[in-house]
């Protein structure tokens, strides 16, 4: 089973649990299974521009993104962006 | 019991008297909660709470804040090729429709739920409003901040949109008309009186004079007695602008409102170095500054959801301000009380009971 960490925004919004573990094949896979989904994909179904996703410690972006494949050891940590100082964000 | 909605979480505040108040600990920390309320019908609080990496939600609570619910699936039709950018406002429905709620949205758009907030169904006819195309967004996205059910006709409510104005559906939502004759948009210079497209920054419905409305315009401020068909302008005659966000009403008397004026659109501030509220007692015809109180000097700046007054028998009115502050006036603006400051920005403003 891989396991998914939420930040703590994200945990509360799941009922106060920030650690997930999912039977999945890939990231995206692990990610729609959290009841927390809708706040990181949104209607279409893209992952949001400011939700940044690690796998083992590495930026899903530098693998395969939402399509990188799990053997099912790996810890997947969900980050938000670094938004500070905009007008939206403080 | 306010409901003060901020850039971080919202925030209730309780008292018995009206003066004197306690702040609680803020609760949706980390939301920007444009719009608080509680339903009457059963004293469940929603909030319309908003994140800049997590999107659009509309929330609800039973049990006074302490948890929340989190409305399923909140998004705009793939085929729309629209995105949900921000919830705006929530408007429970009327004690003769249980578990219905309305959410007013951006770009332009509303929900409905038949389910106590569980989960909302686009209004299509909104969304495929024919007129859309002409809208335009406001500095705030364009975004659906009004909306009012008539107490009487189950089939008549009004809404207002930025920057697209009035509209008016006499069959419950299922089609619309734009309302907007009379009021300009002056920010429009070759139609200065157009059909729609004008920047309404609130709408309020009179809840015991049958089709009087009040509006604050981005150009003004106006009355309607006819359910919208023609708009006066009311502004002048003591009022010193007439750009503003914010109105609330006297549910008692059909000719009183308040209105908090800024310079303008390039000077978003509160005029002559006061916080200024301005009462009407005659319909708009003459406005007093009814500020006893409030800070002065102060350059200051209410939004379009912070100013509410609530169904006691002196009705209290009440305003936040961006820079966090709560006054009340527990006599319809006779005088001011600070009922809490320093608090982050205030985005929103209700009225409630402590349950």
């Amino acid at each position: 089973m891989a396991v998914v960490l939420l930040p703590g925004l994200l945990a509360t919004q799941a009922g106060g649990k920030n650690r997930f573990e999912v039977d999945a094949s890939s990231v995206a896979e692990a990610l729609r299974a959290l009841p927390i989904s809708d706040l990181i994909f949104d209607e279409a179904g893209g992952l949001r521009g400011l939700v940044n996703v690690y796998v083992d410690g590495k930026d899903m972006r530098t693998r395969e993104g939402l399509d990188t494949p799990l053997a099912g050891e790996e810890e997947i940590r969900i980050v938000a962006a670094i938004a500070g100082g905009s007008c939206s964000s403080s | 019991m306010i409901l003060a909605g901020t850039r971080k979480g919202l925030f209730l505040l309780r008292s018995e008297d009206r003066r004197t108040w306690t702040v609680e600990e803020p609760t949706l920390e980390g939301w920007d909660v444009f719009h608080a309320v509680q339903d009457p019908r059963d004293g469940s609080l929603y909030a319309a709470a908003n994140n800049w990496v997590y999107g659009a939600t509309v929330q609800r609570s039973t049990d006074n804040g302490k948890t929340w619910t989190r409305a399923e699936g909140l998004g705009l039709p793939e085929d729309s090729g629209l995105k949900l950018e921000k919830s705006w406002h929530v408007e429970p429905g009327r004690e003769s429709e249980p578990g219905r709620v309305w959410l007013g949205a951006a770009p332009g758009v509303m929900f409905r739920s038949d389910d106590s907030g569980e989960s909302f169904e686009v209004v299509e006819s909104l969304l495929n409003e024919p007129t859309r195309e002409r809208w335009q967004p406001g500095a705030g996205g364009m975004c659906t901040h009004s909306i009012q059910l008539d107490p009487q006709d189950e089939n008549l409510m009004y809404i207002g949109i930025s920057a697209a104005g009035v509209f008016r559906s006499e069959d419950g939502g299922e089609s619309w008309t734009p309302k907007n004759k009379g009021t300009a948009a002056d920010f429009m210079p070759d139609d200065p009186f157009p059909e729609l497209g004008q920047c309404v920054h609130k709408l309020l419905l009179h809840p015991g004079q049958d089709g009087r409305l009040w509006q604050q315009n981005h150009c003004g401020v106006y009355r309607t007695d006819d359910r919208g068909e023609n708009w006066e302008r009311l502004e002048g005659n003591g009022l010193p602008s007439g750009f503003g966000f914010p109105l609330a009403l006297d549910h008692r008397r059909p000719d009183a409102a308040f209105v908090v004026p800024e310079i303008g659109a390039e000077n978003r501030v509160t005029p002559d170095g006061r916080l200024g509220v301005y009462r009407t007692e005659d319909g708009g015809k003459s406005w007093e500054l009814a500020s006893a109180g409030l800070p002065d000097p102060g350059w200051v700046s209410v939004k379009r959801e912070s100013m509410a007054s609530d169904r006691l028998d002196t009705p209290g009115t009440y305003l936040g301000t961006q820079s966090g502050s709560i006054f009340v006036s527990p006599n319809a603006g006779d005088e001011w009380i600070e009922a809490a400051g320093q608090l982050p920005e205030v985005l929103s403003v209700e009225t409630g009971e402590w349950q």
